[in-house]
């Protein structure tokens, strides 16, 4: 019944092609494809709820206002997240240091989560680990890596992209997405002292 | 890769908004297209549409080089014409004659030229330096 209830995957270069040729319903099905997994990209680097519902709604008009130039040279994938990307880079560039982190609520499967399990039982007894405070912490050290790290360690670590597909979003080398997580994760590593195991 | 720190990062993926906010977001998504079509200039889509349409005639492009042609050449004509038409009142008065209020006595006035010169030029008599001609001034 379940998988009697899952929509069909639908084909992104069908799609495209039917939106090229004005039919707008079929970019709706994109929006309604790639929205989470881009709400996910963007949330992750500007930590702020309605900043994120802006920027979305940007990245989608910005795509199909210029899907009809859209040739098929990578990926539909790659292109809409490098839009993204940029837009939201473009947009934290210009966002005041005097920002508000505006976080959403943590879905409570967290718990059943085995490595949260496995992080909670290893962590020192004398004190639990609050997952408001876990979040914070984890929002504000992501905050404080530049743009270019916060990138690669959302599309890396929290969204799971493989270093080549970052590559291609980013316009960089696979070398160059190595090097920042590198350093992102030796400066987070800092930050998140108090939760990680040693 | 450190492995503490990429397994703390994917607790990240729990954070998500809640579950009817994409079917609202959809639906922003159409209000702002429809927003954003309204602010659009009626010149502006005239134009797309213009731009849109244009391939499906199937005109040939010399045709389009053929009418910008003929419409620049329609403009400098009718420009010119136009500039004819507000200068045609100052030329003719510069190619009108003057005429010459004579108020000095005729005898002290009037200058005889040498009989060498009548052959080859036309007679006329000089009033005070300026010239005038034979005929009778409908003055007198």
């Amino acid at each position: 019944m379940a998988e009697d209830a899952q929509e069909p995957e639908i084909n992104d270069e069908d799609m495209v092609a039917q939106t090229q040729n004005g039919d707008p319903r079929a970019f709706d099905a994109l929006v309604r494809k790639y929205s989470s997994r881009l709400y996910g990209l963007v949330y992750n680097m500007t930590s702020n709820h309605e900043d994120t519902n802006d920027l979305l709604q940007d990245v989608f008009s910005k795509a199909y206002r210029s899907i009809k130039g859209f040739r098929g040279k990578s990926s539909f994938y790659t292109w809409l997240h490098t839009i993204a990307t940029n837009t939201t880079i473009n947009f934290l560039k210009k966002r005041s240091r005097g920002f508000q982190l505006s976080l959403d609520d943590i879905d409570s499967h967290v718990q059943f989560d085995p490595e949260f399990i496995e992080l909670t039982s290893a962590h020192d007894a004398r004190r639990d680990i609050d997952l408001k405070e876990m979040q914070q912490k984890l929002n504000e050290a992501m905050m404080k890596l530049s743009n270019d790290h916060r990138a690669v360690v959302t599309m890396f670590d929290i969204q799971g992209m493989p270093h080549a597909e970052i590559a291609k979003i980013l316009k960089v080398s696979e070398g160059t997405v190595r090097s920042r997580l590198f350093y992102a994760h030796r400066q987070l590593q800092s930050y998140l002292q108090e939760f990680l195991t040693t | 890769m450190n492995p503490d720190i990429h397994k703390l990062l994917r607790f990240k993926r729990y954070e998500h908004p809640t579950p009817d906010y994409f079917e609202r977001f959809l639906d922003e998504f159409h209000e702002r297209q429809r927003a954003d079509l309204l602010k659009q200039s009626a010149l502006k889509l005239m134009w797309e549409r213009m731009v849109d349409l244009m391939p499906s005639m199937r005109i040939p492009r010399l045709a389009y080089a053929g009418v910008a042609a003929m419409a620049l050449i329609l403009s400098a004509v009718i420009l010119s014409s136009q500039q004819g038409e507000t200068m045609a009142p100052a030329s003719l008065a510069l190619n009108a004659p003057t005429p010459v209020i004579n108020t000095a006595p005729l005898a002290r006035q009037v200058m005889h030229l040498p009989d060498s010169s009548r052959s080859d030029f036309p007679p006329h008599y000089v009033l005070e330096s300026r010239p005038v001609s034979y005929e009778s001034p409908y003055s007198f």
